[in-house]
């Protein structure tokens, strides 16, 4: 059976570890910086993200506070990096709120993300 | 984990570890680090923004730690105020009641001659009397410092001498025309390679220095490899980013790459100086000194304050002693200055409170003009007295007025950002000609270039090795009768200069052209924004104004931070010209007419800018006005003209040395001449006293004298019931104003750590980065002292900013509910809130907690 929650297999699609975090605005910087230091070759940001946390509701637009509002940032790695760029991300957000999230995803050109 | 592991070089995959983790340590060290901006775009932040997660008490305290930097007034300042009556003793049983959590009427004991004690009673007395222990010195655990501290050397001083030499060389791109080698090396790289060869450094340091990593980072990770974990290797990290954080904070700007080669060269120099003293093992041997009892126990406080109200212990119920000692504990000594601190807000606040909405306005005809400033507590002034004789309406806005955009001038150059930093520009806006004016435009650029050229060339004369003996020649017999006359006859001196000005650049017309830039969807978002937030299309007015704020000054590298803090430390004209341009619009006034804002026909939008050194209002594009509201346009500047001078003559009294009864026209000439005048360490009083944000229609503050000392924004709560318009303001005006009071308030309470000390000696540095205090040192940060004192006196009333808000409470918790921004800011206690449902309603006050009491706290038990 193909394994569903890598992508493994599935169609040849190469295994690889998405990790998505979400900080605020002001934070992102710090995350662009350690992912530059970890070899990332990409990432996609979505700003203006909404939901309820531990601390409450997030609120996703506002009209003059770029900083304020909530960013999730989502890359993908292979597995192989993946324990250094999770380890330099969860120093990060020991003393600052963040959130992140870790799961195995396939990719269809590898090449892209060594 | 220790950063030891994963080392640079080994193999790709441990460079990435070291790097990533150096990264992450060297940004947590930096998150303490004072908030601030380089002097070109001073904007006025919060130096303790890294601390507003924690409550304001705390991060103070957090802060004192790290920083050796007082988080309130001393309490001796705080008694005296009291004594004074500054303080009132109603403000502080409050203040009493709310820290200690109980009510302090609750009577705890008798004296000996049968008078009743209350826990209130032996709370303020300890306020009043209790000792005040002196604050412990901030132990550095740098080497350095280790080593000076056990054996008597000197090399902190050292070390922050030359870190400090080489980063304003650096930032700065050289010192004027001295060869300084290798600078595009980066700074550890080209310190590095001068400190090699550097005979001022002892032949053993210039070895060390020699052998040291090439690469910045790898120099960082040999100098943490005695720490023995990642805290230890975070704190010696801190310790070195605070031991001049001016520095350090631009360097922040700049990246953690910045950072981590400023770190290179400190750690790198400092350890060749400990090596070659033959005490490295000696000073990295040394424990962290353990955390020290906070002075001040209970039992000797309860004693003292006993003492000081004639009872002793065995006067005391059982109940009540442990009453009194859980109240003392509530309150240990080094949070005493925080009551006092609430107490001396509470007394300003009340009666901030107390005469909102008091004065009805009378009933009046519609007014001819209308006009909408920026929130700034300066035109606070200024609306007062252009209101005083009627005909006018005035509303507040924050000043970039929802224009988001960089700007170009008709010059051409790098754009400026012209928006709050809280967001990033929206669009390109430019200026160009207007029809007809595009020779007078290429006549005044060639001026602009001929007067720019003569006076860099006189500049760059003076940096030059030899030149300034060439310049004394060639120039001294103009330039010393030119400084004498900037000296002694300011004034004048300025008249002439402007009239030279006038001739070489005598002003072409020019207009901006937002419908090149931005759709006619934006234009009307920007419009809607504006005119719903204030409520100002209402006002039925023929010509509004759109007015702007800028500071003109002379020889004062802190000129931005008296600009406008909403166009991100720039003046706010381009600004106010962009949105009346649109506001003007055919297009924009149908499309907000199909969406229900009807801007009446014969309402014409000008342009403003209010120079707040002055209080003249200059303004701008009248060719674009039509001939129907020229009658309007003469009309509303002599109206101007009058409430400038009339503010002028109130800002008068507030300037040191000023002679009293001189006339009203000496006065204004003798304030306004303070703009021209190259020695005027206080060319004005900038926002210096600000203490609230008032969010409500105009109507409730009308009429009211608030001192210049309060932002004011418009805000109609019948047209909000989303709640939409409130948000914005909370969450970005608001924030800006909660800035601007920090940085006030910081530079006012610890001026030494977080102000930038006296002008008098100051010296612009680093290109114009900022300054520092004579020849070299710390770059300094936050605002002069001439920004809020005056000789040893402080002008500045240090106190958290309450903002003031009149809608329905529900709504104003909805908003706070779900912006993490607001919680933290209100949560914490970083601002106080006060608000009200409707002119009817009593004001009620937010607590931390979110809950609400009547202001009065009539809803909680009083028994003081």
């Amino acid at each position: 059976m193909t394994d569903t929650t890598s992508g493994t297999g599935r169609h040849g699609l190469s295994p690889m570890t998405k990790i998505e975090v979400v900080v605020r605005g002001e934070d992102v910087p710090a995350v662009e910086e350690v992912f530059g230091a970890t070899g990332v070759r990409g990432f996609t940001g979505v700003t203006g993200v909404s939901g309820l946390g531990h601390d409450g509701y997030h609120q996703g637009r506002l009209l003059f506070n770029d900083q304020a509002v909530l960013t999730l940032l989502l890359t993908v790695v292979p597995d192989e990096r993946a324990d250094t760029l999770i380890d330099a991300l969860r120093a990060l957000f020991e003393e600052r709120s963040g959130v992140m999230f870790v799961s195995g995803v396939g990719v269809s050109r590898p090449e892209y993300f060594r | 984990m220790s950063l030891v592991a994963p080392t640079l070089g080994s193999d790709p995959g441990d460079d990435m570890a070291a790097s990533a983790r150096l990264v992450t340590l060297v940004r947590r060290a930096a998150a303490v680090l004072p908030t601030t901006w380089p002097l070109e775009t001073f904007i006025a932040v919060n130096p303790l923004a890294g601390f507003e997660d924690l409550p304001f008490e705390d991060g103070g305290l957090a802060a004192a730690d790290i920083f050796g930097a007082a988080p309130t007034l001393d309490e001796a300042t705080f008694r005296q105020l009291y004594a004074t009556g500054t303080i009132d003793d109603g403000a502080l049983r409050v203040a009493v009641r709310d820290a200690v959590g109980t009510a302090t009427g609750t009577v705890v004991g008798s004296r000996a001659d049968g008078m009743p004690v209350t826990l209130g009673d032996l709370v303020m007395a300890d306020l009043l009397h209790g000792q005040v222990p002196a604050p412990g010195p901030v132990e550095a655990q740098t080497l350095a410092a280790r080593s000076d501290r056990l054996l008597g050397t000197e090399l902190v001083r050292s070390v922050d001498d030359e870190a400090s030499w080489w980063v304003a060389t650096v930032v700065g791109g050289g010192s004027g025309q001295w060869d300084t080698p290798d600078l595009h090396l980066g700074l550890y790289r080209s310190w590095r390679a001068a400190a090699g060869v550097d005979h001022r450094l002892p032949r053993a340091v210039r070895r060390l220095v020699t052998a040291a990593p090439d690469d910045p980072r790898r120099a960082v990770l040999v100098g943490l490899d005695r720490c023995a974990d990642d805290t230890e290797a975070g704190a010696f990290l801190q310790h070195h980013l605070v031991a001049l954080p001016g520095w350090a904070s631009l360097l922040r700007h700049r990246g953690t790459d910045a950072l981590v080669d400023y770190l290179a060269l400190r750690i790198t120099l400092e350890r060749a100086l400990v090596t070659a003293a033959g005490v490295l093992d000696q000073v990295t041997a040394v424990p962290a000194p353990p955390v020290s009892d906070r002075p001040g126990s209970v039992g000797s406080r309860l004693a003292d304050a006993l003492a000081e109200v004639g009872a002793t212990e065995d006067d005391l119920t059982p109940e009540g002693r442990l009453l009194v000692v859980g109240a003392l504990d509530r309150v240990p000594v080094e949070r005493r200055r925080f009551v006092w601190l609430d107490a001396h807000e509470r007394g300003y606040r009340s009666a901030l409170l107390d005469g909102l909405g008091r004065t009805e306005p009378a009933p009046r005809p519609a007014p001819r003009h209308a006009a909408v400033f920026c929130i700034d507590p300066r035109s606070e002034g200024l609306r007062r007295h252009l209101e005083s004789d009627g005909g006018i309406a005035t509303f507040g806005f924050a000043g970039f007025f929802a224009v988001a955009m960089s700007y170009q001038d008709v010059a051409g150059g790098e754009a400026s950002p012209q928006c709050p930093v809280l967001v990033e520009p929206r669009v390109l806006l430019g200026e160009r000609p207007s029809d007809g004016a595009v020779e007078g435009v290429a006549r005044d650029l060639r001026g602009r270039r001929v007067a720019a050229g003569a006076r860099d060339g006189f500049h760059e004369a003076k940096d030059d090795l030899v030149g300034p003996y060439a310049l004394a020649d060639a120039g001294g017999w103009v330039a010393g009768p030119l400084a004498v006359a900037r000296t002694l006859a300011a004034g004048t001196y300025g008249r002439v200069r402007a009239a030279a000005g006038r001739a070489l650049v005598p002003g072409a017309a020019t207009q901006t052209v937002p419908e090149v830039s931005l759709t006619l969807e934006e234009q009307v978002l920007l419009a809607r924004v504006f005119l719903t937030s204030t409520g100002l299309h209402r006002a039925g007015a023929r010509l509004v104004l759109v007015c702007g704020h800028g500071s003109t000054t002379e020889n004062n590298p802190y000129r931005s931070s008296l600009d406008c803090g909403a166009c991100g430390g720039h003046r706010g004209a381009p600004n106010a010209r962009v949105a009346a341009g649109v506001l003007n619009r055919d297009e924009v006034r149908q499309a907000l007419a199909e969406r229900g804002i009807d801007v009446g026909d014969d309402t014409w939008f000008v342009a403003g800018e209010h120079d707040t050194a002055t209080d003249e209002v200059r303004l701008l594009d009248q060719h674009l006005v039509p001939p129907s509201h020229r009658a309007d346009l003469d009309d509303l500047q002599l109206r101007l003209g009058t409430a400038g001078r009339g503010l002028v003559v109130e800002r008068a009294g507030a300037f040191p040395g000023n002679a009293p009864g001189s006339g009203r026209g000496r006065t204004v000439a003798a304030v306004r001449r303070r703009s021209v005048d190259w020695a005027q360490v206080l060319p004005e009083w900038g926002l210096a006293g600000n203490a609230a944000f008032v969010v409500a229609p105009r109507s409730l503050t009308e009429g009211v004298d608030l001192g210049r000392r309060v932002f004011l924004h418009s805000y109609d709560p019948g047209a909000d019931s989303g709640g939409d318009a409130l948000e914005t303001i909370l969450t970005a005006p608001m924030v800006v104003a909660q800035w601007i009071n920090c940085q006030y308030y910081f530079s006012s309470v610890a001026p030494d750590v977080f102000g930038a000390g006296t002008k008098v000696v100051h010296n612009v540095t680093a290109g114009s980065a900022g300054v520092v205090a004579g020849a070299g040192g710390d770059l300094r940060i936050g605002l002069p002292w001439q920004s809020v004192a005056w000789g040893g006196q402080l002008v500045h009333e240090p106190l958290r900013l309450l903002t003031v808000v009149e809608a329905p409470l529900a709504r104003i918790d909805a908003v706070i509910e779900r912006n993490q921004v607001l919680r933290r800011l209100f949560g914490n206690g970083w601002v106080a809130l006060a608000a009200r449902g409707g002119p009817d309603d009593t004001w009620h006050e937010r607590r931390r907690d979110g809950s609400w009491r009547t202001w009065d706290g009539t809803d909680l038990q009083e028994a003081t």
